[in-house]
C-alpha cells in the first residue's frame, strides 16, 4: 500500500492504494465517480478519458499512485448533475449520444479543444474536429452527432463570449 | 380536431435521458454495488477443444485471502439449450461451467470469488486444468467433412441443422432462362461489441426467498424466465433488472451462460455475487455474427428479368445454440429473406448451421440481413454487368411495385417505396455517376458507385416465430399505462433501453394521446418487477410495438378521461378533446376541465364520477406484430475512391433513402440510421474476428479487431420516405437495424464499379483492395 494525495474535482483528499491500482478504478471505488467508464481496459477506446492538470488523459493505463498530489477532473465536474456545459447541450440537441457509455470520455476528450477553438476564435473544418476525437470510439452514433454537436458548442461559445476572443 | 393540432409524435424532440447519460449519474451495471459482495473472475479454456482431465485448484490455499472456488463438477446439470423444434436438429448443451470437455476458447470453466476483483482475478490465474487437446473443428469445409470427429457426442457429424425453403417453379424458371449466372460470396466473422462489456449482480434472500438479478441484457423477462426454468426458481420471486445498458446491437439479446450462473453463485454462497467482463472476454466469448458463405444462382432473362434464383447458404455458427434464437437464427434467416425486394416466383433455399470449435454465434444488428443483402445486391450489379445493363436499370425492372405484395415464400409485404427511393437516389448520384464514368480511364485513381437496394423485416408477430419453431415462442410488446391523482403519467413498457430513447419516444407517445406534456410521462422499463412481461428489444420492435402498445394502453386511460369530462360538463364525450393538460370541449374553448382535476377525481374524489364508473386511472395492452410483420425499406449509396498505385481505399460519400413508415421522432430516427450504417461500414472495410487453424482467437483487443473511427467515416447523409404501414397503430415500422443491413453491399458494389471487378467477399480492408488493385495494375 502506499499513500498518495489527489485533488479530485477541486477537493483534496489522503488515501492510501496498492500500486497496482488503476486510477480508473480508484476514481470509481474510493471516489463513487460513476462517470468514469472503462471500455477496454488496452487504451483504446478513450471511454476511461479524464484530465490530469487538465490534460486528457487515459484513467485505464495511469496507475493512481502515479498520480500523487495531482489535480484530477472528471465529466462530473464539468457541468453538474444537469450537464450544463455548452457540450454537454449540444450533444444533447445534436443527438451526440446514444447509450452513453461512450459519452464522458467524448466530453473529457472534447472540452479542451472546443476551448481552444474558442479562444483561437475558429471554427473548426469537420476533418480537424474528427481527427481530434479520433482516440474514442462511439459504437452508436457514427460520430455525426458528436461532429455537429461539437460544431454547435463552438458557435454558441463563441457568441456567448461576444467579442471578447477578437480584442487581442 | 384533434388531429390538426401540433403533437409531439414527429417532433424533434430532445432526448430526457440524455442528462444523466452526459453528467456521468447513469447507473451501469459496474455501478451496482452491495454490501458484503463477492467478486467473480473466470477460469476460462485455453483449448478451442480438449478434455479436461483435471482442475487443481490446492494453489489458492496459500494466498493471503479467501477464495471460493467451483467447477463444472459443482454446476453439472446447469446449462443454456436452445433448440429449434424439428427432427433434423442435433442438440448441443452449453453448461455453465465447462463439465468433461471444452468446446471453444474462453468457455468458462471454473469461477473463482473473493472479496476484491482484483484478488479473484489473481486467484484465477493459479488454478491449474490439465487438458488433453482433441482435434479442431476450425472451418466450414472441416464442419461438413464427415470424416472429422463430432464435437458432440453422440451427434452425426458437425451440423446443427440442414433444411430447405421453396416456393414456386424453378425448373420451369431455369428452362426460360437466358441467362444463369452463379457466385458464391462469403461475408467474415465478427462480434458486434457494445462499448460496454457484460456483467450480471445477483443478491439472494434467503428469508423472503427473493432473488434479485441486475444484468446488462436487451431482455430482461426472458433472462428471469430462463434463470427460473432452470434452477426451478418460482418467477413470482425472482425480480430481473436492466439498468442502463452502454450498448447492445443484439449482443445482449441472448441469455448468456453467466447470466444463470451468477444468481446460482449467489445462492450457493449467501451473499451477493458480481462478474463484470472485460474486453478480451466479451471478444473471445460473448456471441460473434455473421460468417456466411452463400452460393446463388440467378436465372435471368433476355430482357433482364430474374425469374428464379436458387440459394445454398453455410453459416459458421461456433459451438453451441444460443438461446432465444438458436444456431438456426442466422441460416433460417438469409434463406427466408434472400428474396427481398424484388419482384420473382421461383426460389429454392438449402441452409445449414455448421458447429466449428468456435464462439457461439448469436443476434447482431441486422442477423443474416447484411449477408443476405450483401449477396442477393451484388449479383443483381453480376448480373447487370453481364447483360450491359446499368445497376439503376436492372433493379428498377425487377423492383416489386404493387403492393401488398405477396413473395415467392408467401410472406406478404407491407406498401413500401423501393422504386422511388431508386429514383431518388439515382438523381442524388448523378455526378458521381458522371464522375466515376470519367475516372475509368485513369491509371491512378478510381472512382466508383455502388448501391444496395433492400427491405427489412421488422416487429414479426407471434406466428413468424411459430414457424421457426424457437425457444422466442412470440413477439408481442405490453404497456401498461396509469395516471396519478395529480395528472402525472407512468409508463412501463417492456422493452430495454440501450441507446434508442424510449424515455423520451414513449412519453411522446401518451402525451398526445392523453393530452399532456411529455415532461409529465415517467417512462420506466427493463425492470420485471415494474413492467408487463414483454420479449424487450430487439428486431427491430421498439418503436412499432412498444410505441403501439403505449399508444394502445393510453387510448383506454383517455376515453376514460373524456368519459369523466362529458359527465362533469354535461356533454357527450365524443366531444371531448384532451390537449394541452385540458380536456375541452370541441369546438368551444372556454368549456374545458383540467385533465389533472379529472385525475384527482378518478382517483380521489370519486363521489363525483359518473354512476357507476369505478374508480382508478391503469390501462393495459400487448401488442403482437401482424403475422409477417412490417417491411422498411432503404436504398444505401457508397461512393468509393481507389488508388490503384497503393491500394489506399477512401470513402467519399455514403448516403440512405429510407423509409420507416411514420417517423416518430426525427433526431432518434437519423442517429439510428446513421449509427447502423457506420457498424455497417465497419462490416464492409475492417472489422474482422479471426481464429488460427486451431481456433485459437487473434482479434481479442481493440488494437487487433478494427472498428470505424469518427476520421475514416464521412458525413452520412439521410433522407426519408414516409409510407406509413396499416399494421401497426402509429404506422411506424421497424427502424433499428437498417442502417446496418445495406453498407457492405453498397461499398462492394462501388469498389466492383471503380476497379471493374467481382467483389466475392469481405472485409474490403487494406489488404483486400491492394490484392485487387495488384491485380488491375498488372492486368494493364
Amino acid at each position: 500500500m502506499q499513500e498518495i494525495e489527489l485533488e479530485v474535482n477541486g477537493v483534496r483528499r489522503r488515501l492510501s492504494v496498492e500500486p497496482r491500482r488503476l486510477l480508473a478504478d480508484v476514481l470509481r471505488q474510493e471516489f463513487g465517480l460513476s462517470g468514469v467508464h472503462i471500455g477496454c481496459a488496452q487504451g483504446a477506446c478513450g471511454c476511461c478519458t479524464v484530465h490530469i492538470e487538465g490534460v486528457p488523459r487515459l484513467s485505464c493505463l495511469t496507475f493512481a499512485v502515479q498520480c500523487d498530489g495531482a489535480s484530477i477532473r472528471t465529466v462530473e465536474s464539468i457541468g453538474g448533475v444537469r450537464a450544463e456545459h455548452l457540450l454537454q447541450e449540444a450533444f444533447r440537441s445534436e443527438h451526440g449520444l446514444q447509450c452513453g457509455y461512450c459519452t464522458p470520455g467524448y466530453i473529457m476528450t472534447l472540452v479542451p479543444f472546443v476551448s481552444r477553438m474558442v479562444e483561437e476564435a475558429r471554427m473548426p473544418e469537420d476533418e480537424e474536429i474528427r481527427e481530434a476525437m479520433s482516440g474514442n470510439i462511439c459504437r452508436c452514433t457514427g460520430y455525426h452527432g458528436i461532429v455537429a454537436a461539437v460544431r454547435k458548442a463552438i458557435g454558441d461559445q463563441m457568441a456567448a463570449s461576444g467579442g471578447a476572443n477578437h480584442a487581442g | 380536431m384533434q388531429a390538426d393540432r401540433p403533437r409531439h409524435v414527429g417532433a424533434r424532440v430532445q432526448r430526457v435521458e440524455d442528462t444523466r447519460l452526459l453528467s456521468g449519474t447513469a447507473r451501469y451495471i459496474d455501478d451496482i454495488r452491495l454490501p458484503n459482495m463477492l467478486h467473480l473472475s473466470f477460469v476460462r479454456a485455453q483449448y478451442a477443444h480438449a478434455k479436461i482431465l483435471e482442475i487443481d485448484t490446492d494453489g489458492l490455499a496459500d494466498l493471503a485471502y479467501p477464495t471460493i472456488v467451483f467447477t463444472g463438477k459443482d454446476t453439472a446439470g446447469i446449462a443454456v439449450t436452445a433448440h429449434q423444434d424439428f427432427p433434423e436438429m442435433q442438440f448441443s448443451e452449453q453448461p455453465v461451467l465447462a463439465e468433461d470437455k471444452v468446446r471453444f476458447v474462453g468457455e468458462p470453466v471454473a469461477a473463482v470469488l473473493a472479496d476484491d476483483p482484483y484478488d479473484a482475478e489473481d486467484a484465477a490465474e493459479l488454478v491449474f486444468i490439465d487438458y488433453d487437446p482433441l482435434t479442431v473443428v476450425g472451418t466450414m469445409a472441416q464442419a461438413r467433412d464427415p470424416e472429422m470427429p463430432a464435437i458432440f457426442d453422440n451427434w452425426k457429424g458437425n451440423i446443427f441443422i440442414e433444411r430447405q425453403m421453396k416456393g414456386g417453379d424453378l425448373d420451369a424458371a431455369k428452362a426460360e432462362a437466358a441467362h444463369v449466372i452463379r457466385r458464391t460470396f462469403y461475408n467474415q466473422r465478427q462480434t458486434g461489441v457494445p462499448m460496454e462489456c457484460r456483467g450480471v449482480v445477483a443478491e439472494y434472500d434467503q428469508a423472503s426467498r427473493v432473488l434479485t438479478v441486475w444484468t446488462s441484457t436487451q431482455i430482461p423477462h426472458l433472462v428471469r424466465t430462463y434463470i427460473c426454468e432452470e434452477l426451478g426458481l418460482p418467477e413470482s420471486r425472482v425480480r430481473v433488472v436492466a439498468p442502463d445498458v452502454g450498448g447492445g446491437f443484439g449482443v445482449k439479446g441472448q441469455v448468456f451462460v453467466e447470466e444463470v450462473l451468477v444468481p446460482w453463485l449467489a445462492m450457493k454462497t449467501g451473499r451477493p455475487v458480481k462478474w463484470i467482463e472485460d474486453r478480451r472476454e466479451h471478444m473471445m466469448a460473448s456471441i460473434h455474427a455473421r460468417d456466411h458463405e452463400h452460393t446463388l444462382e440467378a436465372y435471368v432473362s433476355a430482357e433482364g428479368r430474374l425469374l428464379g434464383l436458387k440459394a445454398d447458404i453455410s453459416v459458421d455458427v461456433g459451438a453451441y445454440s444460443t438461446y432465444p434464437f438458436t444456431a438456426a437464427g442466422d441460416p433460417g434467416m438469409a434463406a427466408k429473406v434472400m428474396p427481398g425486394p424484388y419482384d420473382f416466383q421461383a426460389y429454392e433455399a438449402t441452409f445449414r448451421a455448421l458447429a466449428t470449435n468456435k464462439c457461439p454465434l448469436g443476434t447482431y444488428r441486422g442477423v443474416a440481413r447484411p449477408s443476405a443483402v450483401f449477396s442477393l445486391e451484388r449479383l443483381m450489379d453480376e448480373i447487370a454487368a453481364e447483360l450491359g445493363m446499368d445497376p439503376f436499370e436492372i433493379r428498377l425492372k425487377n423492383v416489386i411495385r404493387d403492393f401488398p405484395y405477396k413473395n415467392v415464400l408467401g410472406f406478404t409485404y407491407d406498401p413500401g417505396s423501393y422504386a422511388e427511393s431508386l429514383e431518388k437516389a439515382r438523381d442524388l448520384l448523378a455526378a458521381d455517376i458522371a464522375e466515376a464514368a470519367r475516372s475509368k480511364a485513369s491509371s491512378d485513381t478510381r472512382i466508383g458507385v455502388g448501391c444496395a437496394l433492400f427491405i427489412e423485416q421488422g416487429a414479426h408477430g407471434t406466428p413468424d416465430f411459430t414457424r421457426r419453431r424457437v425457444p422466442i415462442e412470440t413477439g408481442y410488446i405490453a404497456a401498461r399505462v396509469e395516471m396519478e391523482p395529480d395528472g402525472e403519467v407512468i409508463v412501463d413498457v417492456g422493452l430495454q433501453n440501450h441507446g434508442q430513447g424510449h424515455e423520451t419516444v414513449m412519453a411522446q407517445v401518451a402525451a398526445d394521446v392523453l393530452g399532456v406534456d411529455p415532461s409529465n410521462v415517467y417512462v420506466r422499463q427493463g425492470d420485471t418487477l415494474t413492467t408487463p412481461y414483454s420479449v424487450g428489444t430487439w428486431g427491430s420492435r421498439g418503436g412499432p410495438l412498444g410505441g403501439g402498445a403505449v399508444h394502445e394502453a393510453s387510448k383506454i386511460l383517455a376515453e376514460k378521461l373524456r368519459a369523466i369530462a362529458g359527465h362533469l360538463l354535461q356533454t357527450d364525450k365524443e366531444k371531448i378533446v384532451l390537449y394541452g393538460g385540458k380536456a375541452q370541449v370541441d369546438g368551444a374553448e372556454d368549456r374545458f376541465i383540467e385533465i389533472r382535476k379529472l385525475c384527482r377525481i378518478a382517483l380521489r374524489n370519486v363521489d363525483q364520477l359518473p354512476e357507476g364508473m369505478i374508480p382508478g386511472l391503469e390501462a393495459a395492452y400487448s401488442l403482437d406484430g401482424s403475422a409477417d410483420g412490417t417491411y422498411a425499406n432503404a436504398l444505401h449509396a457508397a461512393v468509393v475512391e481507389i488508388d490503384i498505385k497503393t491500394g489506399k481505399m477512401k470513402l467519399r460519400r455514403f448516403l440512405a433513402v429510407e423509409d420507416c413508415g411514420t417517423i416518430l421522432n426525427p433526431l432518434i430516427v437519423d442517429g439510428q440510421v446513421r449509427g447502423g450504417i457506420v457498424q455497417g461500414i465497419g462490416s464492409a472495410m475492417l472489422e474482422h474476428f479471426i481464429y488460427d487453424e486451431e481456433c485459437q482467437p487473434l482479434s481479442t483487443s481493440f488494437a487487433d479487431y478494427l472498428m470505424p473511427l469518427a476520421t475514416e467515416i464521412p458525413n452520412i447523409e439521410v433522407h426519408h420516405i414516409e409510407t406509413p404501414t396499416p399494421r401497426t397503430p402509429l404506422g411506424a415500422k421497424g427502424l433499428g437495424e437498417g442502417g446496418a443491413i445495406g453498407p457492405a453491399a453498397a461499398i462492394a458494389n462501388a469498389v466492383a464499379d471503380a476497379l471493374g471487378i467481382s467483389v466475392l467477399k469481405t472485409p474490403l480492408n487494406g489488404n483486400e483492395i491492394w490484392r485487387l488493385a495488384t491485380a488491375i495494375r498488372e492486368g494493364e
